[in-house]
C-alpha cells in the first residue's frame, strides 16, 4: 500500500533539511544586515504610512489608535507593544524587540514598527 | 457516470465542512502562547487538503481549498483573513501536488514542504498588505514551526488513511 508514500522516507529528511536550511539563511541574512548597526530607531507605519519615530535611547510609553488602540513601550533599549485590545493580541505576544531590521505587526490594526539603523540600513532593504 | 459525479460532491462537501470543523477547533489550541508570532497554527485544515491532494487529486483539492477559504473568511477572518489564508493555501497546495510526484518524499515531506510554502505565502501576502519587507523577520521562526506542524499534519493524513482503508471505505 505504500506506493502511495504513507510512510516515512529518508527523502523526507533531506526536506525537512531544505526547510530548516531555509529558516538558518533569512535569520543569517538578517542578522549579518543588523551586525554593527547602532542607533537604532523605531519607525511606526499606520496604513503604511509613517505616523512616528522613537529612537530607542530614550525611554517612553504612548498609544497608537486606529480601528484598535496598541500601547507602545520603549525601555532599556528595547521596544515592545505592551497593550492591545485586538483580536488575538500577537503583536503583544511578540515581545520585546530590538534590533536593526526587526519589526512588531499589529495585523488587525494595520501597524507595523520597523526597527531601522540611522541610514544605511534603510538604503540596503530598498 | 452521473452517479461518480454525485459521489464527488458529497465527498467534496464533507471534506469542506472537515476543514471548516478543524479550523474552528484549532482557535482553540493556543500554539501562540509558545511561539508568539502573527500567523502561528497548527494548519489542521490542511490536513483536508492533503487527503484531498492524496485521494482526490489536484482538482478536487484545488475547490476544496478555494471554497474552504471563502466560507472560512464568511465564519469570521474577513477579507483579510482571506487574503492571508487564499495566498497561503494556494502556494501550498501547488508545492504539495508536484512534490506529490517526487519519488522519494513520503506524505510527511510533502505535508512539511506545504506547511513552509504556507508561511511563505502569508509573509508574502502580509508584505503586499503592509508595503514593506520588514516582516521577513518572522520568516526563520515561522519556518522552523512549519517543520513541527507539517510532520503532525502528514501523521495525520497518513492515520487517517489507513483508519478509512481498515474500515473497508471504498473508491480511494
Amino acid at each position: 500500500m505504500d506506493e502511495m508514500g504513507l510512510t516515512f522516507r529518508k527523502g523526507d529528511l533531506l526536506a525537512i533539511g531544505g526547510v530548516l536550511l531555509c529558516a538558518v539563511l533569512v535569520a543569517a541574512g538578517l542578522w549579518v544586515r543588523a551586525r554593527g548597526v547602532d542607533n537604532v530607531t523605531a519607525q511606526i507605519y499606520r496604513d503604511g504610512e509613517l505616523v512616528r519615530e522613537v529612537p530607542l535611547d530614550r525611554d517612553t510609553t504612548f498609544d497608537i489608535k486606529g480601528d484598535y488602540t496598541n500601547t507602545v513601550t520603549v525601555k532599556d533599549g528595547a521596544i515592545a507593544i505592551t497593550r492591545s485590545d485586538c483580536p488575538g493580541s500577537d503583536c503583544v505576544h511578540s515581545g520585546w524587540v530590538s534590533g536593526a531590521g526587526r519589526a512588531i505587526v499589529c495585523l488587525p490594526n494595520r501597524v507595523e514598527i520597523r526597527l531601522t539603523g540611522a541610514g544605511e540600513v534603510d538604503a540596503v532593504i530598498r | 457516470m452521473k452517479r461518480t459525479k454525485t459521489k464527488q460532491v458529497a465527498l467534496c462537501a464533507l471534506l469542506i465542512a472537515l476543514a471548516l470543523g478543524l479550523s474552528y477547533v484549532e482557535r482553540f489550541i493556543p500554539l501562540q502562547l509558545v511561539v508568539p508570532l502573527p500567523g502561528v497554527k497548527l494548519g489542521l485544515a490542511n490536513i483536508v487538503t492533503l487527503m484531498a491532494l492524496y485521494f482526490l487529486g489536484p482538482r478536487t483539492a484545488f475547490t476544496v481549498l478555494v471554497l474552504r477559504c471563502f466560507l472560512g473568511s464568511l465564519f469570521g477572518g474577513g477579507i483579510s483573513g482571506l487574503a492571508f489564508s487564499l495566498t497561503g493555501g494556494l502556494l501550498a497546495m501547488c508545492s504539495m501536488a508536484l512534490l506529490r510526484r517526487v519519488p522519494f518524499l513520503s506524505v510527511y515531506g510533502v505535508s512539511v514542504c506545504g506547511a513552509a510554502a504556507h508561511n511563505l505565502g502569508q509573509i508574502l501576502a502580509a508584505m503586499v498588505l503592509l508595503g514593506s519587507a520588514y516582516v521577513a523577520a518572522y520568516l526563520p521562526l515561522l519556518l522552523t514551526v512549519a517543520v513541527g506542524t507539517g510532520l503532525v499534519t502528514g501523521a495525520a493524513c497518513a492515520g487517517s488513511f489507513r483508519a478509512l482503508k481498515a474500515a473497508g471505505v471504498q473508491g480511494l
